[in-house]
């Protein structure tokens, strides 16, 4: 038969793809960047000046590189955990809520335990940990026990932690601080005990905390668990196809929980370290999440749920962050940053959607050729 | 290929033979590189199927592309590029066009809760509003029962005499062929071979031209008694009883028994619980009442990986619904129940799988470049043989194969048989689910017929009585 050529065939158009797809991506980030510009064009100020803010803000400016690494922790460790649910074929979108509590779980041992120690930095974060894996347990449990959507559940139960969040610091026997003689109180926690920060390294005058190489540690680890563990194939079986999976013995249930409870578990380490690593100056309040799940989400989406190419697409998006604080003091709209990257994001969803429209057509073509 | 006005055509040929990229080449889904089509001697540039429907080119795919959400009205008028959506004339349209060609069918009625022969109604409801003057089938009787094949015949013939209008029809079914078509286009190897009227030629000329060399069609071949009745029970399924979600019952206490080293056909029309009944094998139904034994051990249903782990082997009806994972690579399918042979302590060894698929991929004959490329690059009947490979490799005590001939040319149907046979003789269990009798006929030694979810007979090959099995299956006993 025709095989070989049919086959050699098939190759040549594999890599004319990627080339292809190549184009697409720089043909969509081009088309972003000139809209971008243009917007900051029609706002009155100049494009040049902004991009010059931009990576001020981010690179240039003494210690900022710094701080966008210490923005870029957080993102990443979120990124993963999500990465790992979708490839289970779970969307959880909650990230924000597991984060927030997260750092909730980790503010009881941090702050509250007097005198810090290097044990109580791990038990924090490990709480923090446990705390994010239960707060997103809670929609599995919700999807296998009852069939509630997990994407429903997981959302919902961001704004179910706010509120606990800022339940704990209303009271003094739980969160609050309650500093005597202060009328106003800030809805705030005492800041984390001295001895349970997580270390600061300084290099150049940029300091950020150890939370940057663990995050990294954490994102190369996983992408061995996902491409070289039995765990990580039957993820991945489960996501493609979950019947298949049924039959092959992977459990809905039991690989379904672990997706989801890797993905909270992950960003609930995100938030306890952003809390032992310095964010707000060491105190729990109740917007200390400020979006930095919805930011890691978005992260993943971008990396296509892989935990090594969400290392540089985290800093990309850490940068826009620390580089947006420079905007406002050059004189431009901050707010801007924030279309800039929704539209970087939507450019770099339009060439694998369009790649997968491509390949779903020519497998159905494939499927009544048949051989 | 010349197409004339008011006659049927049969596009016969193996699989491979390229029949369906011909046919897509009409339809615009294919580009062709060279070559020109000309219509009414005008020459045409198909581009995209909104092209070729403008042409007048349609075409009822093998795979229905219907929305099982909507109702079927709302599907037939889908695909229209009108803003307004008109109910009514919908309804009329759905309504006149059934009751011109005899193809009644409820135009409120939900599409996902129609039999495959309802839906294919739509389908061909869809394709004849446009006035088709050249209308394309794709296999239309492989989901269909034998009267509604008869039906679709009916309605073609129709469509041809009355409309003057062109059918042709891609099979690979000789007899349907014979049957149902004027003139015969064989293909082999991407070429067309023989063309002739139908009325000249016999069963064996069209077998031989499609396959370049003679065929054993029917081979009855001696059903030595292998060491069948006397042998352990492998497999043993009493009082079965699945209820589906609507209701009713899908299993109705099916009991079955197979022994080491025979193959039991389960024969019967299609939609009397035997899909079902691979499910419960295949770990995904649970039973409502009844037991599953394996080697004389009970084995829980419905828990994920437990029949395969107590020696089932299963080649499913539709692989890409249970039977693989079209989005990962060769290697990685055909190892997707034994990983921890190629894995130790939950690392996988990514060198000792790559060397058990291409192992794998040589003992089964499986065309693919490299085992890394994805599964959906390999033609059906290649993923049919990483399935059957898998299934195989793992030595089951039980091989269960539900159609698995479905959809496969005729080598690949001999191929089929052989390893299914060999796997008897070597000691398996095999239970070959089957609506092709022919099938059964020829693979099978201990025949069961399945009706209304109940094996309601059985019978040796050797001692096979056709009327009494033809009652069996038709509910008349």
């Amino acid at each position: 038969m025709n095989m070989v050529s049919r086959s050699a065939v098939g190759r040549l158009r594999f890599s004319s793809d990627q080339r292809e797809l190549a184009l697409l991506y720089v043909a969509c980030l081009v088309g972003a960047l000139l809209i971008s510009l243009l917007l900051i064009e029609f706002n009155g100020s100049s494009w040049s000046r902004a991009v010059n803010a931009l990576v001020d803000g981010a690179f240039q400016s003494p210690g900022r590189w710094g701080e966008t690494l210490r923005r870029t922790a957080p993102l990443l460790l979120v990124a993963v955990g999500s990465g790992v649910a979708t490839k289970a074929g779970i969307v959880n979108i909650g990230q924000e809520g597991q984060l927030l509590v997260g750092a909730m779980g980790g503010a009881f041992i941090l702050t509250l335990v007097q005198p810090g120690s290097p044990i109580m930095l791990v038990l924090g974060i490990a709480l923090g940990a446990v705390a994010g894996a239960l707060w997103a347990g809670l929609a599995g449990v919700l999807w296998y026990w009852r069939r509630i959507p997990i994407v429903l559940s997981t959302l919902l139960l961001v704004y179910l932690a706010s509120q606990i969040a800022a339940f704990t610091l209303t009271r003094g026997a739980l969160l609050l601080n309650v500093v005597p003689g202060e009328p106003n109180r800030l809805l705030q926690s005492a800041a984390v005990a001295a001895g349970s920060r997580l270390g600061i390294i300084e290099v150049f005058g940029n300091r950020f905390s150890l939370s940057v190489p663990i995050a990294l540690v954490i994102a190369l680890a996983f992408s061995w668990l996902l491409s070289r563990t039995t765990w990580g194939f039957r993820l991945k079986v489960l996501g493609l196809n979950s019947r298949t999976a049924q039959r092959a013995g992977v459990s809905h249930f039991r690989y379904g929980m672990s997706a989801i409870l890797v993905s909270g578990a992950m960003a609930g380490t995100a938030g306890a370290m952003m809390l032992a690593g310095g964010e707000s100056q060491y105190k729990f309040s109740s917007g200390f999440s400020s979006s930095v799940g919805w930011d890691g989400l978005l992260v993943s989406l971008v990396a296509r749920n892989s935990p090594i190419l969400a290392v540089p697409v985290a800093v990309v998006f850490a940068a826009l962050r620390s580089g947006s604080m420079f905007l406002s003091v050059a004189g431009i709209e901050a707010v801007l940053v924030d279309v800039v990257r929704a539209l970087l994001v939507v450019a770099l969803f339009i060439p694998p959607a369009i790649s997968e429209l491509r390949r779903k057509r020519r497998a159905m073509a494939r499927q009544t050729e048949r051989v | 290929m010349v197409l004339e006005a008011g006659r049927i055509y049969g596009i016969l040929g193996q699989n491979g033979a390229g029949k369906s990229t011909l046919m897509k080449i009409l339809i615009g889904l294919v580009t062709p590189d060279s070559g020109e089509i000309y219509m009414d001697g005008q020459r045409v540039l198909v581009k995209s199927p909104q092209n070729a429907a403008d042409l007048g080119i349609g075409m009822v795919h093998q795979h229905f592309s219907l929305v099982d959400a909507l109702t079927v009205w709302e599907n037939v008028v889908l695909g229209d590029r009108s803003n307004r959506l008109d109910a009514g004339s919908a309804r009329t349209i759905v309504a006149e066009i059934g009751g011109r060609y005899g193809l009644e069918i409820d135009p409120d009625s939900c599409v996902g809760s129609l039999t495959a022969g309802q839906r294919q109604r739509v389908e061909i409801i869809k394709c004849l509003r446009r006035n088709p003057r050249v209308l394309i089938f794709d296999e239309p009787t492989s989901v269909l029962t034998m009267e509604e094949s008869e039906q679709l015949f009916a309605v073609l013939r129709q469509v041809v005499r009355d409309e003057g209008g062109t059918v042709a029809l891609v099979s690979h079914r000789l007899e349907e062929v014979l049957r149902a078509t004027d003139n015969v286009v064989i293909m082999r190897d991407g070429r067309i071979v023989a063309e002739m009227p139908t009325s000249d030629s016999t069963l064996d000329d069209l077998a031989r031209a499609m396959v370049g060399r003679d065929v054993r069609l029917h081979t009855s071949e001696a059903h030595h008694m292998r060491h069948g009745a006397g042998s352990d029970a492998v497999l043993r399924l009493s009082g079965v009883t699945v209820a589906s979600r609507r209701g009713g019952t899908v299993l109705d206490g099916l009991s079955l028994t197979v022994h080491a080293g025979e193959i039991v056909g389960v024969a019967g029309t299609e939609g009397n619980g035997q899909r079902v009944l691979a499910d419960v094998l295949s770990s995904l139904c649970k039973v409502t009442t009844g037991t599953v034994e394996v080697g004389g051990v009970a084995v829980e249903t419905g828990r994920a990986g437990a029949m395969a782990a107590s020696g089932i082997g299963v080649v499913p009806e539709d692989r890409h619904d249970s039977g693989c994972v079209l989005d990962m690579t060769v290697a990685e399918n055909l190892m997707l129940t034994s990983l921890n042979r190629v894995s130790s302590h939950g690392a996988l060894d990514r060198t000792a799988m790559r060397k058990s698929a291409e192992r794998l991929i040589s003992q089964f004959g499986v065309s693919c470049p490299s085992p890394d490329v994805p599964m959906w690059t390999l033609s059906g009947g290649n993923q049919q043989r990483v399935v059957l490979a898998r299934e195989l490799s793992v030595r089951p005590k039980v091989l269960v194969a539900a159609q698995p001939m479905r959809g496969l040319d005729v080598s690949a149907i001999e191929y089929m048989g052989d390893r299914l046979r060999e796997a008897a003789n070597a000691g398996v269990g095999v239970l070959l689910i089957s609506s092709e009798l022919d099938e059964i006929l020829h693979l099978a030694d201990r025949i069961v017929v399945i009706y209304k979810g109940a094996i309601v007979g059985e019978m040796r090959n050797e001692a096979v009585d056709m009327t009494r099995l033809g009652m069996l299956m038709g509910g008349a006993i």
